[in-house]
């Protein structure tokens, strides 16, 4: 029996019958296994094990798990609680590194299937809108999905072609899940080798995510000049109705937006997201440039505060990231809060099934105080009218407002001093010291705490004189919020090939010396400013630097002494000195993708099913470090575990030591920093570079320099090395003070030593370390433990060996 | 009669093991019968009453400092032994016998963390106080769980007399 095909056939003698066949399952993996279809690496279509003997391990051997566990219980299963102090077994013989390995893994695998199920929901709800063969028109690029392309080994070119990709990604997230079954993975070092799979897997996730929005939705395609978008609350036109939008996933969205240009009402009506809605809202139809009117308002941590201050009129939820006190917090202020996502409800009443006009007289009564939309057309119209409708009726109420000056008094003189606020604050703010101040007038303290405070209230129910302490600290920081007007760049989406072509060899060679991606979210330990100071550190020293998420906000906050944000300071390219921003979280998925598109296009390496091979030229290759400065999410720890399968290096925000379990190289161990030369197989030796894959900085100012040294790679030529090198020990007297005590360790030859202090630094290396010089000729004769070979190819995988 | 209040020990949830809150002259008196000691400072040093305070220390009692977080760019003009490391990396290496130290010489037998935010040292003394034998003392304003000894939650201004009366008992 010959084998069936997917299209559309009629039967003879059937009459009018036609019959239709979508997919066929399991035809996608025949097909990537066929031989006809190009180039093909080792690992197509991927399971569990795949990737855990060639890559995972070789991995996880230098970069080794740090364990930081949160308690000394586990209480996974019946048998216990168990006791695991000092790495104890449990009752079911898993012992503390083992279930935090697990925990962690969790983590991971949470962050996947969130932005797995975001790409489900987007990818049926665009093919259901605009057809199966919508193009995957995402710039002038040939490799379109580098992250299912090395996962799968396809290369889907329409949105009914990204199936397979989809329920693939599906099926593994199951197999993963399976295993932290009580009973089932004990083993900490396979937990996170299950951990990298499932990052590989996020990426390919948020992959989908993005780029089928990016086709269907008309989103910027690879434009560096995607147009500025106006930032901060300060942005909001208080005398109009203002429907806010809170989450992650903008299909609801572009009805409303659908619902505003067709009754005219973009400049009557504010519309105004946070978090990653409020990206990709700003990126909806922004390829044909009409002119943006939608505002960023900001990051997560600034949910409670513009429900506070009272301006929104209607709040619209989506997914993810989300406050799980919205219903209650919108309530006390008559503000209707709608969910428009199965994943979040809220227990609210379902009214997809009411007449819409029944609809918004029950929300605009009060009778509920939110409801369920699904229905997205009902969604578009009821949000937009809503939030006219209640605009005067909520002014009237006084509910717009926030507090008064005598209100204000009369909360700050309840204050007894009891210092429980500062106990319960998860960033330590030192709420008493600022309340004692207050008192006497001053209300600069309090001020000064309204950029650091991520406003998760912890402080209020703390309080036992029940002050409504974030309320007091925004009503204190007026005049700032009122100022907090910023610039971002609209998310341009991917890296084009173009870029790649031209930044390639300097990346590989360290003549640029960096990828810097700054993503995440706003848990920040010291202050949401220290991501704008990263940013313009490595910016002015030409590294590439890329932003996603509320990274990618929070650099637009800023501005310098000429009053400009860093998206106006700085191009929107990928080129050396570009500040990219790449779009909303799901973006990310474009920053490994453009790692992997050097080694691909650049490198010339097969990336059809062969991640183990691209990954290690990027970490050989490409110097690139993300920065999560502060994040808190599930995703988050999912992001930057793909950023690590792939070589990806990421330094985390003091918060980040909560997610149990770091990757830290042990530099002082030479048997760890050694590659093959894939010309002969021969070991070499590389320097210490990158010391982490997964790490945590107390402050800002510890990170950039760390970050600086994470970019070094063993395939740096001596000009890009001592480029590396000269940032890096720039960067670490600026912050740490003094000479790095290893910065020696990375030299190969006098070429490499940064120009401006060579002969200094030359006399070190004698006097300090041994090193003997030839003066005359200015030259190294011997003592660097590492050499330069201009022709050497690093390898951390035999197989790929010429010998091999 | 029959004292049924004796022992309270729980069975069902075992928690998170705490740390002995100790007063400023236990503390001095642990540091002094440590044999390879470390003084690890947070970037919260850097407020010139605990720099200060912290060169003191260092000094009594001979020990060197873990600068990490960005204080070390305080002690450069300091007459103490202080060098750079990040403290996640730390915490690791801590665990680790066959680590050669910050001076070449081998790992420590304790650390006296003084400045960090809670949450973090926290988070690090985990790792070490589940996977070695480490012996740390938190001689900060707030109290540490995952310390061995810790002071207890305390005022600036009581931090500040508490540390000098530990500087007085070294």
């Amino acid at each position: 029996m010959s084998k069936l095909t997917t299209g559309s056939f009629s039967i003879e003698d059937l009459k009018d019958v036609q019959i239709t066949i979508n997919t066929i399952v399991g035809a996608a993996k025949e097909a990537a296994k066929a031989e006809d279809i190009g180039p093909m690496g080792p690992s197509p279509f991927p399971g569990l094990a795949t990737y855990r003997d060639d890559w995972n391990l070789k991995l996880l051997d230098r970069y080794e798990p740090v364990i930081t566990p949160m308690c000394d219980q586990c209480c996974y299963c019946t048998y216990g609680p168990c006791d695991l102090s000092n790495n104890k077994r449990g009752a079911c013989g898993i012992d503390m590194a083992g279930h935090n390995g697990r925990e962690f893994f969790l983590r991971v695998i949470t962050g996947t299937a969130c932005h797995a199920a975001h790409g489900r929901h987007l990818l049926d709800h665009l093919i259901e809108t605009f057809g199966e063969d919508i193009p995957l028109d995402l710039g002038q690029s040939d490799v379109l999905t580098p992250n299912i392309t090395i996962t799968t080994g396809q290369s889907p070119k329409t949105l009914g072609e990204i199936k397979p990709a989809m329920e693939f990604a599906e099926e593994q997230l199951t197999q993963l899940l399976a295993t932290v079954h009580a009973g089932q993975e004990s083993a900490e070092i396979d937990y996170d080798s299950k951990a990298l799979f499932s990052g590989s897997l996020d990426h390919v996730g948020m992959e989908i995510s993005d780029i089928v929005q990016i086709a269907a939705l008309d989103f910027p395609k690879a434009d560096p000049e995607a147009p500025l978008i106006e930032m901060g609350i300060g942005t909001i036109d208080k005398e109009k109705p203002f429907l806010c939008v809170i989450g992650h996933n903008v299909a609801g969205v572009t009805y409303m937006m659908d619902y505003m240009e067709e009754n005219e009402l973009t400049d009557k009506v504010e519309l105004g997201g946070l978090c990653c809605t409020a990206i990709d809202l700003t990126r909806y139809k922004e390829a044909d440039r009409r002119p943006p009117y939608t505002k960023v308002v900001g990051s997560m941590s600034k949910e409670l505060k513009i429900i506070r201050s009272g301006m929104p009129d209607v709040i619209v939820v989506d997914e993810q990231c989300v406050r799980g006190d919205i219903v209650p917090e919108a309530q006390k202020l008559n503000i209707p809060v709608i969910a428009s996502n199965a994943k979040i409800m809220y227990g609210l009443p379902n009214r997809d099934n009411q007449d819409v006009d029944a609809t918004i007289e029950e929300l605009k009564s009060g009778a509920i105080p939110g409801c369920v939309i699904l229905n997205y057309e009902k969604l578009g119209e009821i949000s937009v009218r809503l939030a006219q409708e209640m605009h005067p009726i909520r002014e009237a109420a006084g509910v717009r407002e926030v507090a008064s000056d005598e209100q204000m008094k009369e909360w700050v003189d309840k204050c007894a001093d009891c210092g429980a606020c500062y106990l319960a604050c998860p960033i330590e703010l030192d709420i008493p010291e600022a309340m004692k101040f207050a008192k006497e007038g001053n209300y600069s303290y309090l001020e000064d705490l309204h950029d650091a405070c991520i406003g998760c209230r912890r402080c209020e129910q703390v309080c036992k004189k029940e002050i409504p302490i974030l309320s007091v600290i925004e009503k204190a920081s007026q005049k700032i919020i009122a100022e907090e007007k910023g610039w971002m760049r609209a998310g341009r989406g991917q890296v084009s090939d173009a870029e790649i072509r031209s930044e390639g060899l300097n990346l590989v060679m360290g003549t640029t010396p960096g990828i810097i991606a700054i993503i995440g979210c706003p848990n920040y330990s010291d202050c949401a400013k220290g991501v704008y100071y990263i940013a313009e550190e490595f910016l002015k020293r030409n590294y590439i630097v890329v932003g996603t998420g509320c990274g990618s906000m929070d650099m637009g906050m800023y501005k310098d002494e000429n009053g400009e944000t860093l998206y106006e300071r700085f191009p929107g390219g990928f080129v050396s000195g570009g500040l990219v921003n790449i779009g909303s979280c799901v973006s990310n998925a474009h920053i490994t993708g453009a790692a992997q598109k050097v080694a691909g296009i650049f490198g010339g390496r097969t990336m059809e099913g062969n991640l183990a091979e691209i990954s290690d030229y990027i970490l050989n290759r490409v110097g690139a470090c993300g920065l999560a400065w502060g994040a808190f999410s599930q995703k988050a720890s999912s992001i930057g575990t793909g950023c690590n399968i792939y070589g990806i290096p990421a330094v985390l925000g003091a918060h980040s030591s909560k997610y149990r379990r770091a990757l830290i190289a042990k530099d002082y161990d030479e048997s760890k920093w050694k590659v093959y030369d894939a010309r002969n197989g021969e070991e070499m030796a590389i320097p210490p570079a990158p010391e982490f894959l997964l790490t945590t900085a107390e402050t800002w100012q510890e990170a950039t320099p760390m970050m600086a040294k994470a970019c070094i790679r063993p395939s740096d030529n001596n000009l890009g090395r001592s480029i590396k090198l000269t940032h890096w020990m720039e960067l670490h007297d600026k912050y740490i003070g003094g000479l790095p005590d290893d910065w020696w360790k990375f030299v190969r030859g006098e070429a490499d030593i940064p120009l401006a202090k060579r002969a200094a630094l030359m006399k070190i290396l004698e006097e300090k370390h041994g090193w003997e010089i030839d003066w005359k000729r200015k030259k190294i004769i011997s003592g660097p433990t590492i050499k330069f070979d201009v022709s050497a190819q690093p390898t951390n995988l035999k197989r790929l060996c010429k010998e091999a | 009669m029959v004292d049924t209040t004796k022992n309270t020990k729980l069975f069902t949830s075992y928690g998170v093991t705490t740390s002995k809150a100790i007063n400023p002259d236990m503390a001095a008196k642990m540091i002094s019968k440590a044999k390879r000691p470390l003084l690890v400072v947070g970037s919260g040093v850097l407020k010139p009453e605990l720099l200060d305070r912290a060169v003191k220390i260092a000094q009594k009692a001979n020990l060197p400092i873990a600068a990490t977080g960005h204080s070390h760019v305080g002690f450069l003009d300091k007459d103490v032994d202080a060098k750079y490391i990040n403290v996640h990396q730390l915490g690791f290496y801590l665990t680790d016998p066959n680590w050669p130290g910050l001076d070449g010489k081998g790992n420590y037998d304790m650390v006296i963390v003084l400045e960090f935010k809670k949450y973090y040292i926290n988070q690090v003394l985990s790792g070490t106080r589940n996977f070695s034998n480490l012996k740390a003392i938190s001689i900060g304003r707030d109290y540490i769980q995952n310390a061995t000894m810790s002071f207890g939650n305390i005022s600036r201004e009581d931090h500040y007399v508490a540390l000098d009366e530990l500087i007085d008992n070294l």
